[in-house]
């Protein structure tokens, strides 16, 4: 399973709480969350896992404006073109 | 060599690119505790703030923190009373009340060039009331203790592919390429 995995990061203008719901319609739970500081900017990162695939996804903290989250997905061709195509539509 | 700074989706999208072209790579990582004064308070997002809202209070980003109730440092055993100037954000260094955070550096060396991702992981606040004793309080007394966690370290880290080599480094040395010279 793990040797199949694909890698994937894309920056996507979507709410959080529609990609919360695409990732959690997926199977995955919300595994943890912790504080970072990238680039200037303080971001909320929760961690998603489902057996050995996990997805992160970085939001900004605050009101800026736009938000674009950043996902990160290891996981299998099938959960990265779901959560992809998930965040476009 | 080269150093070129990535934000997080550029240096996993890199990386993606690598293990496509079958590229042998290595993927160096550096994961360092800080308690430099750096984070405190008063620069916290309103969001973010609000963690620390039972201990202090401040009239917006950026202004004076003071303390709402007396309550103790357990990190860095100290003790705040209430009313006290705690953090402020034109002097960061003092008085300070400060965050301690994991410095993580993620990076890459290709083609002589090295490609870096790097970022502060906050520890978290967890504040609790505990019997303690306090020399100018008296003993057994209970009081506001303000506790930081370490971030796990699976939020902490990139999940990587099993075949992306990670290896865990306590320093990276710049070295000088002279040979471009010639």
């Amino acid at each position: 399973m793990r040797n199949k995995q694909k890698l994937k990061s894309v920056s996507v203008l979507v709410p959080l709480e529609k990609i919360e719901s695409k990732i959690s319609e997926i199977g995955f739970l919300l595994d943890g969350t912790t504080t970072i500081v990238a680039d200037g900017k303080f971001w909320r990162k929760m961690l998603y896992v489902k057996r050995e695939q996990t997805i992160s996804v970085s939001e900004e903290i605050g009101d800026a404006y736009p938000k674009d989250p950043i996902i990160t997905i290891c996981g299998s061709k099938n959960t990265v073109s779901k959560v992809i195509n998930g965040a476009k539509n | 060599m080269p150093l070129y700074e990535c934000n997080e989706q550029q240096f996993v999208e890199n990386i993606r690119r690598l293990i496509e072209t079958s590229e042998k790579f290595l993927v160096n990582r550096r994961i360092c505790l800080h308690d430099d004064a750096k984070y405190g308070p008063a620069t916290l997002p309103n969001d973010e703030f609000k963690r620390y809202a039972i201990i202090c209070m401040r009239k917006s980003l950026k202004s004076t923190v003071f303390s709402k109730v007396p309550f103790i440092d357990d990190f860095h055993a100290r003790m705040y009373d209430k009313g006290e100037n705690i953090h402020g954000s034109s002097s960061l260094m003092f008085p300070r009340m400060s965050i301690p955070y994991y410095k993580v550096e993620y990076s890459i060396n290709v083609w002589g060039g090295t490609y870096f991702f790097t970022f502060d992981a906050l520890f978290d606040p967890e504040i609790i009331i505990e019997k303690r004793s306090v020399k100018r309080l008296g003993t057994g007394i209970l009081i506001h203790v303000l506790k930081y966690n370490a971030p796990d370290e699976r939020v902490l880290t990139i999940n990587l592919p099993k075949d992306v080599m990670v290896f865990d480094v306590k320093n990276m040395v710049r070295v000088i390429d002279y040979s471009s010279n010639f």
